[in-house]
């Protein structure tokens, strides 16, 4: 008859908004960067929309830094001016202010760097759920995922910041989804794979939000039991600790597993020497060996 | 030669049933139901309890402007979970949410109720008219803040309650609060001197949990609203104006009609909503009127007030940290009470005490909830599971001793002249399956009361035949 039980479940969802004016489609044509927030706006509200326990929270990144946008410490004080829900206003109101905000803080004195820090903004959203994992209640369960929104590329530099990401939330249960707005990211996919979210390239932008409603909505509990894209084939590439590169085959430290691109005799990582590889050394060994079992 | 027996029984506990927001929407009928998409906040209360793949298809056709094909809809969800696509297709086809339409090539589609559309894209994006109670206020010169609101909507509620269990703790409540009582069911007239008393519904009424009980009771308000001469949709627009405020934010009532401001009284003094004066122009809702339809996804409630205050335990004991009688009272209902604190009563759960309240129509599945619901803090961190599970056995199994009959309601023949009669008429009853008992020595036999109609007509046709 009812359902009595104590359980309280919210879903919280943090999307993590690349804001870089520097991203190769928005320097093409500034216009799409409105059209992103637009999208992600309604979005978020969407994600709001599907349940009254349901929690947001948003991140914006670029090249310098990650600031949340919401919640915010001073929620600001709205009447309502049209139908829309009260809390959707809200939202919507805060992401733009604070958006300008961090727009306007960006200092143009240093030349714009074209890599923004995704991997920051999501350390900050680790941690944000941390908190509210520490904070909440007795009986309540809060699953939580992550969706990062960027046309920028994934650059090797972070791959270490990445790693550790992706790794902790697998650890903590929290969902990695990626939404692609310009290329492919192959690092990014990585942690979707390791995680168990989705990724996309989007393929045509002006649909941006129809893809948003489709793929990233959902909660991952329902997503079994409705059709989405299959997923793509993952490259599972490392990158090389010395260049940042991705490789096929390399050197690995055999204390700490950090990748070399190239031989060198001192791990950069956790300065282990190495002797210097040469075929008739090892031979030597390898005799050394057997004679050391027969005695 | 016949006689009907009754088949109601006494023993069965007669259910207390609260339609969710889903039913009681199914049971309006369709014009209501287009009435009500025009407003905003009931598009939203809709489509929030609507099951997630409903919710997901919904969001999808938000943005398409023609029909859809019915089979690119199926392809939606994955094949194995077939059944429950049919299940949400059959609810958004009774709520009115899309409705059928032939696609240009002839195929079958659907496309979303174009009123619930446009309705839902204005909660979602903005656009159109702004909601009745949300004009521009001063600021108030003596806020409230939540913590008062909760205390406020607490005591109002209770003393609801506490008039149901007659106690005397409390100021008494309004004709019209009795009136909805007495219509609920939950309370009738004394015989002997016309004076409320709580009913069977009344106890299990008093075990839900307070969201629930809010939500039973404006049902049952509801119910009598067009008596009142109110208007059914604007009230219930209302409702879901409120059930999306925010707490401890002030409102304003310039701009109400007569009915409403009427029903914004009545809902005063339920504690839904919070009003210095009768005539301050402003209103705060409270926790009581949001997330009032909220049936399944219970809102969160971290108030102290609220909070768990039973213990039980592996030996039936159940310790109670409370000081209300209310909640004493309740307890006292299945639990004996043993011992009593100014802050803490003991209590123990016997196989006598809890039949005594299985006597009186609550079902185990309701102590058990109910003991579940108020569980201490501790407990729950304990948990799960958050009782003991002998306990919740035992409980369950004293249910069960209970209903070891099976009532099926008959019609009785007996006082055959020949045992020949007898069974032609068995045979007869057997053959087409509405037989429930004979006794060829008794030549008794009871046949279904669905049954006895062909029954007796057969018994005529046989007796002047062979007459």
């Amino acid at each position: 008859m009812f359902k009595m039980s104590n359980e309280i479940e919210t879903s919280l969802l943090i999307i993590v908004l690349d804001v870089n004016p520097v991203q190769r489609i928005i320097k093409q044509e500034t216009r799409i960067l409105t059209q992103c927030l637009d999208s992600t706006i309604v979005f978020a509200n969407a994600h709001l929309m599907q349940s009254s326990n349901n929690q947001l929270a948003v991140i914006a990144c670029h090249s310098d830094g990650a600031k949340f946008l919401y919640p915010c410490e001073k929620p600001v004080e709205i009447r309502q001016i049209d139908g829309q829900y009260e809390k959707f206003t809200m939202v919507e109101r805060t992401v733009r202010q604070q958006l300008q905000q961090v727009i306007n803080e960006i200092s143009l004195d240093k030349p714009l760097n074209g890599e923004s820090l995704i991997s920051g903004a999501l350390t900050m959203a680790l941690c944000y759920v941390a908190r509210l994992e520490r904070e909440k209640i007795a009986g309540e369960k809060i699953y939580s995922r992550i969706l990062v929104i960027t046309a920028s590329n994934d650059s090797a530099t972070q791959y270490m910041n990445y790693m550790n990401i992706f790794f902790t939330a697998q650890k903590m249960g929290i969902i990695l989804d990626v939404c692609s707005l310009d290329q492919e990211l192959t690092l990014l996919q990585q942690g979707c794979d390791i995680t168990g979210g989705n990724y996309l390239k989007v393929p045509q932008l002006s649909g941006l939000l129809q893809y948003l409603l489709w793929i990233f909505l959902p909660d991952p509990n329902v997503r079994s039991k409705l059709v989405l894209p299959p997923p793509v084939k993952v490259d599972y590439r490392a990158a090389c600790f010395c260049h940042q590169e991705l490789i096929d085959i390399g050197y690995v430290c055999s204390i700490c597993l950090s990748i070399f691109c190239k031989f060198s005799p001192i791990c950069t990582t956790c300065h282990t020497v190495f002797k210097m590889p040469g075929p008739i050394p090892i031979k030597m060994k390898k005799k050394k060996k057997t004679i050391d079992i027969v005695h | 030669m016949s006689n009907t027996i009754s088949g109601k029984n006494l023993l069965r506990p007669t259910g207390l049933q609260c339609k969710n927001l889903q039913e009681y929407l199914k049971s309006r009928p369709p014009e209501v139901l287009n009435k009500l998409y025009h407003n905003p906040p009931i598009c939203l209360a809709v489509f929030r309890e609507l099951p997630v793949i409903a919710k997901h298809y919904v969001m999808r056709l938000l943005f398409v402007e023609q029909p859809v094909p019915q089979a690119v809809i199926a392809s939606w969800c994955s094949k194995l979970h077939f059944e429950e696509h049919q299940k949400v297709v059959l609810i958004l086809n009774e709520l009115n949410v899309w409705k059928e339409a032939s696609i240009p090539g002839g195929l079958p589609g659907w496309i979303l109720n174009t009123t619930f559309k446009k309705n839902l894209k204005i909660v979602l994006l903005g656009g159109g008219k702004p909601w009745t109670m949300s004009n521009q206020l001063e600021i108030d010169s003596k806020p409230r803040d939540v913590a008062f609101l909760d205390s406020y909507a607490l005591e109002r509620w209770e003393c609801v309650l506490h008039y149901m269990v007659g106690s005397q703790q409390q100021e008494g409540i309004s004709a019209d609060a009795v009136r909805i009582l007495l219509h609920a069911g939950l309370m009738k007239r004394d015989e002997a001197d016309g004076s409320p008393v709580i009913t069977q519904a009344g106890f299990q009424f008093l075990l839900l949990e307070t969201a629930l009980q809010v939500w039973y009771f404006i049902l049952q308000y509801l119910d009598t609203i067009e008596a009142r001469g109110l208007d059914l949709v604007e009230c219930l627009t209302f409702l879901f104006q409120l059930n999306f405020s925010t707490l401890g934010k002030d409102y304003s009532t310039e701009g109400m009609s007569e009915g409403l401001l009427t029903f914004l009284q009545h809902l005063r003094e339920f504690g839904l909503v919070y009003q210095r004066k009768r005539k301050a122009g402003r209103f705060y809702p409270t926790r009581l009127a949001l997330n009032i339809a909220t049936g399944q996804n219970k809102p969160l409630s971290r108030d102290p007030e609220k909070e768990g205050y039973i213990v039980v335990e592996t030996n039936y004991r159940v310790y109670a940290y409370t000081n209300s009688n209310l909640q004493v009272a309740l307890l006292g209902l299945f639990c004996e009470m043993l011992y009593r604190f100014p802050n803490l009563v003991v209590s123990i759960l016997t196989r006598d005490s809890v039949r005594q309240a299985l006597k009186s129509g609550i079902t185990a599945a309701q102590i058990v909830g109910y003991l579940q619901q108020h569980a201490h803090s501790k407990m729950i961190e304990a948990g799960p599971p958050i009782l003991p599970p002998t306990i919740v056995d035992q409980i369950k199994l004293w249910e069960n001793e209970r209903n070891r009959f099976i009532f099926s309601e008959g019609v009785l023949y007996s006082q055959f002249l020949s045992q020949t009669d007898f069974e032609v008429l068995r045979d007869h009853a057997l053959s087409t399956g509405v037989l429930i008992w004979q006794s060829e020595r008794k030549r008794t036999m009871v046949v279904t009361k669905a049954g006895h109609d062909d029954v007796k007509k057969f018994w005529k046709r046989y007796s002047k035949g062979s007459s």
